[in-house]
């Protein structure tokens, strides 16, 4: 074929990559809803988990602080990003201590009298009225004068103010020149977003506008706003692990093109090999598109990273060709053990689809898909671009050598057993925990950014996020009269110090029973208007001046009591919205915490209750999740391990083969659980994915030094390729290891760990005979 | 509240002479009024409120601390202590607990702080940006009045006049857009006292205007 031809094919082929990579990434979608990739909830409190606290009320503020400037400025900044935010469709709400309540209740004015609690201990009479007024002449010569003077003619006992104080923060930082400020002297702000906590994408989006609306701000040049909440953390944590996984990505592409010039004395390789893994991902990606529609971005990492032993097969193939001989009959006699690894891994990754989970059967689509995908094209599409060798791999100057070396070294029959025993004791015995359960643990957030956060969220009163209140009942009237039934029982608690403060649904509405009792209170016109003659007698006020009074008491008299979706609409709904929400056919109240010190004094509210109060965990109850989740994955891959035992067996039609081919593996995936265990690194997912990974590029290397192929050559061309493989996953993944970032780390050390012990002991177990052939 | 504030502003002339120059007379006579904190004076407030039929009178002592602090304390016919600072303001009726707003809710008082400082550190022009100025008499009698300028104030303020002979403020009436409005009487004048129970608005005026010796 000349090279006019070859160069339009792999024009042609790199074209089509090109269009269906940009038709997919336009049709599919890539969620982060984590509902998408575990499994389903299995109990209340995980359905909860799923269902609401990613929307829950904890979860989507961020914390705001803004410092480097004088305090005038500060405050004058915090002003003007308050003013913008409040007009920013991405965030419900923003406060900095400034916003004035009792505008914000004016709009529930009429209902004050059933949602305030004063008549639960006091009526309208003329004592209670005439002590009211007094204490109003007083206000009257108060530097509050100017506020309350409006309010006065309509509502003389306060009401709204009482209620805009009920309403306000339960604790609140300090005010300086009219907004919060910390004790380090930085403006503090809350803002809750639209977005989910748990909604990168969204959230990334909402935290964008903020900053560009604090620049927009006329002298924000020089301050320093700071960021901090489940929300920014999300955020953070994708960005850094983006920026670290991209960095090493150049540093591995610059090494990784080096070593292919090296290794291949020509430009071709590097030209090429990228395009069936390219192809795999694509056509993975596809299907997924075709199939579900969208991803989850967890599937997306996951797959990349199993589809990565698809790179070995160009590698093998240009390893293996030889002078003078057309690529394509290189490849022919290459595949059919190319074709049994890859069937061997498709057919184990079946098992994924038996997990049940939705994230696990795209995991299992995308890489079968996608392995298939990377072999035909390096079965059919590679040999018409690449052309017939000019130098044979087998004269690599050293390889000879090295083949001696490594045939020349011990293989006592023992050694394997010893490996399986004493590395068995040490995966059985090794102190430290074994699983990692706390996805914390896996956050690349620095310490001292975690440490400004429980500083912020202590300064501001800001909720606790490990904790909540679960208030269950068959309607909401149900949860807002259990909310004001467990209210003092948890005064008393803030009193005993178990915990710094608390919201329920109650504070912002009471429930209809309470509303009626207080609207049965509210005296009639006539006794009203007696009772008012009495209270005034003596004061100053103007005769008549209550008259609005009078008609507001009547008005309430004759309301319905307000409903939740009624207070829903006012300006203050937004709150009880997120706090009471419907669940199946009842309906939950979640109530907020802060800075809880004894929670099982919080938790045996749940016995006094009869089990409709309990404190949720969300730790624990994504431990729980976590966990259920493992243990599918496990399940799953002992059935993929299996699979894949039958399937080489079955492929090369001799136990005792397979066993050549079956055992280094097993036993390199032993010892890299050795090694963690023994550095006290318990596991998480991704170094289960990462095993998986080793694994399946230890099947190759395997594969290959069982294979007989009589020919000195050949094997030296086998070695040759098996070095290019493994010194290119060990500069991917050594690199990889060496990230600050947790997940990153994880996924690089235990795949650089597991190619090294795959490659040494699939050398040290390979069958004697023909490696020792000239020995 | 504004009208106690701007009674400090003026309170803080005491008998100390300064020349009289025969330019701006406002400006001079605020110019004069320069003074290093702490400065105390006695007060009598007098408002009259449209929810009211008969004025409200209070009296106690006022005091600037220096900077952006102040403090209103009312002896009779209640016991309360206002309290300015950090942008804040702090009230205490009795022993019943502190009520804190921030200034910012209170705009007038801001404005009112910032001239202030303005005034007592002689800086005439600070004061300026929020309020016109004028004067009329001389330097035995006179009369100042403050307008304001900026939106917020205006909207609650009429204006501030200050009566005073030589370098010593008397009375300070303050109009508020609802037609409410107050006199507050400082210095010798707050010592002297009122003579009736019951000061009608306009006798009260008189008698800052012509009254006292």
């Amino acid at each position: 074929m000349r090279n006019r031809a070859r160069i339009a094919i792999w024009l042609v082929w790199l074209g089509l990559v090109a269009v269906v990579g940009w038709g997919v990434a336009r049709h599919l979608q890539i969620n982060s809803d984590l509902r998408d990739f575990v499994p389903p909830a299995r109990n209340a409190d995980q359905r909860l988990l799923l269902d609401e606290v990613g929307n829950g009320p904890g979860s989507r503020l961020l914390l705001l602080a803004i410092s480097g400037a004088p305090r005038e400025r500060l405050a004058a900044l915090s002003r003007g990003l308050a003013a913008a935010l409040s007009h920013d469709p991405a965030f419900a709400r923003v406060a900095n201590g400034s916003e004035d309540l009792a505008d914000l209740a004016s709009g529930l004015l009429p209902y004050r009298y059933l949602l305030s609690p004063t008549l639960d201990s006091h009526r309208f009479d003329a004592g209670y009225l005439r002590e009211q007024l007094q204490q109003r002449i007083e206000d009257l010569s108060s530097p509050a004068a100017s506020m309350l003077e409006p309010w006065l003619a309509r509502d003389p006992t306060l009401e709204i103010l009482k209620l805009a104080q009920r309403w306000a923060p339960p604790r609140q930082p300090p005010l300086v020149d009219g907004v919060w400020f910390s004790g380090r002297g930085e403006a503090l702000l809350v803002a809750e977003t639209r977005a989910a906590g748990f909604d990168p994408a969204a959230q990334e989006k909402a935290i964008a506008s903020l900053k560009r609306r604090f620049a927009a701000l006329p002298g924000a040049a020089g301050a320093k706003l700071v960021l901090s909440g489940p929300g920014w953390f999300g955020v953070e944590a994708s960005r850094r692990t983006r920026a670290e996984a991209d960095r090493f990505g150049a540093i591995t592409t610059v090494g990784f093109v080096l070593m292919l010039l090296l290794a291949y004395r020509s430009a071709t390789p590097v030209l090429v090999t990228a395009l069936p893994l390219l192809s795999g991902a694509v056509a993975g990606f596809a299907l997924l598109a075709l199939i579900f529609g969208h991803a989850h971005g967890i599937t997306v990492a996951f797959g990349f990273t199993l589809l990565g032993v698809a790179q070995e097969y160009p590698l093998r193939v240009f390893s293996h060709r030889r002078v003078g001989v057309a690529t394509a009959v290189c490849v022919r006699e290459l595949w059919p053990l190319l074709a049994t690894a890859i069937a061997s891994v498709c057919i184990a990754y079946l098992a994924f689809f038996a997990s049940g989970v939705a994230g696990l059967q795209q995991l299992a689509v995308f890489t079968i898909g996608g392995l298939v995908v990377a072999g035909a094209c390096t079965r059919w599409l590679l040999p018409q671009v690449v052309p017939a060798a000019t130098r044979d791999m087998a004269a690599t100057p050293g390889l000879a050598k090295a083949w001696h070396v490594l045939a020349r070294l011990p293989r006592p029959r023992w050694l394997p057993w010893l490996v399986a025993v004493a590395g068995s004791c040490v995966i059985a015995w090794a102190p430290g925990p074994f699983w990692q359960n706390d996805l914390s643990a896996l956050t690349p957030i620095p310490q001292a950014e975690l440490q400004r956060d429980a500083r912020l969220r202590a300064a501001l009163g800001a909720p606790d996020v490990r904790y909540m209140l679960v208030l269950r009942a068959a309607t909401a009237e149900g949860v807002l009269a259990l909310s004001e039934r467990i209210t003092p029982r948890m005064h008393a608690l803030v009193a005993q110090h178990a915990l710094a403060g608390f919201e329920l649904p109650s504070r912002y509405l009471a429930s209809a029973a309470t509303q009626r009792a207080r609207q049965a209170k509210l005296p009639d016109k006539a006794r009203l208007q007696a009772a008012l003659r009495q209270a005034m007698q003596g004061l100053p006020f103007r005769a008549g001046v209550f008259a609005p009074f009078v008609a507001d008491v009547e008005a309430a008299r004759k309301l319905p009591p307000l409903t939740p979706s009624k207070f829903e609409q006012s300006p203050l709904g937004a709150r009880l919205e997120s706090m009471l929400v419907r669940q199946g056919d009842g309906w939950v109240g979640l109530g907020t915490l802060s800075s809880v010190d004894e929670p099982s004094a919080i938790a045996a509210l749940a016995g006094e209750t009869h089990g409709a109060v309990h404190l949720l965990d969300l730790k624990a109850s994504t431990e729980s999740l976590i966990m259920d989740y493992r243990h599918r994955i496990l399940v799953a891959l002992g059935l993929a391990a299996l699979l894949l035992c039958v399937a080489v067996t079955l492929a090369l039609r001799s136990p005792r083969r397979a066993l050549h081919v079956l055992g280094p593996m097993t036993l390199a995936t032993l010892l890299v659980l050795v090694v963690l265990r023994a550095a006290g690194i318990p596991l998480s997912l991704f170094h289960l994915v990462s095993l998986t990974l080793a694994a399946g590029l230890g099947l190759h290397y395997a594969l290959f030094f069982e294979r007989r192929t009589g020919d000195e050559r050949e094997d030296l061309r086998t070695l040759h390729a098996t070095l290019v493989c493994v010194a290119s996953a060990l500069l991917v993944f050594g690199v990889l290891a060496l990230s600050s970032v947790p997940v990153l780390r994880a996924i690089g050390l235990t795949v650089a760990l597991g190619v090294a012990f795959h490659f040494t002991l699939s050398v040290l177990m390979a069958p004697a005979g023909h490696l020792r052939r000239d020995g | 509240m504004l009208r106690n504030i701007a009674a400090l502003i003026v309170f803080a002339s005491t008998a100390t002479a300064a020349p009289v120059p025969a330019g701006d007379l406002a400006e001079s006579l605020l110019a004069g009024m320069a003074k290093t904190p702490p400065v105390s004076t006695p007060f009598v407030e007098v408002s009259y409120r449209g929810v009211l039929d008969q004025p409200l009178i209070v009296s106690g002592t006022l005091r600037w601390l220096g900077g952006d602090r102040m403090e209103r304390d009312i002896a009779k016919p209640f016991s309360e202590i206002a309290t300015i600072g950090d942008g804040q303001v702090s009230v205490q009726r009795g022993d019943r607990e502190v009520h804190s707003m921030p200034l910012s809710r209170a705009p007038q008082v801001g404005a009112m702080l910032a001239g202030f400082r303005a005034l007592l550190g002689g800086d005439v022009s600070s004061l300026q940006q929020d309020f016109t100025l004028s004067a009329v008499g001389g330097e035995a009698r006179w009369v100042i009045s403050l307008v304001p300028k900026t939106g917020q104030l205006k909207q609650q303020l009429v204006s501030i006049v200050i009566d005073g002979r030589g370098h010593e403020p008397r009375c300070l009436t303050v109009r508020n857009t609802n037609g409410d409005s107050s006199i507050t009487l400082v210095g010798a004048m707050a010592r002297q006292g009122l003579q009736s129970v019951a000061p009608l608005e306009s006798a009260l005026a008189v008698r800052c205007r012509d009254g006292g010796r």
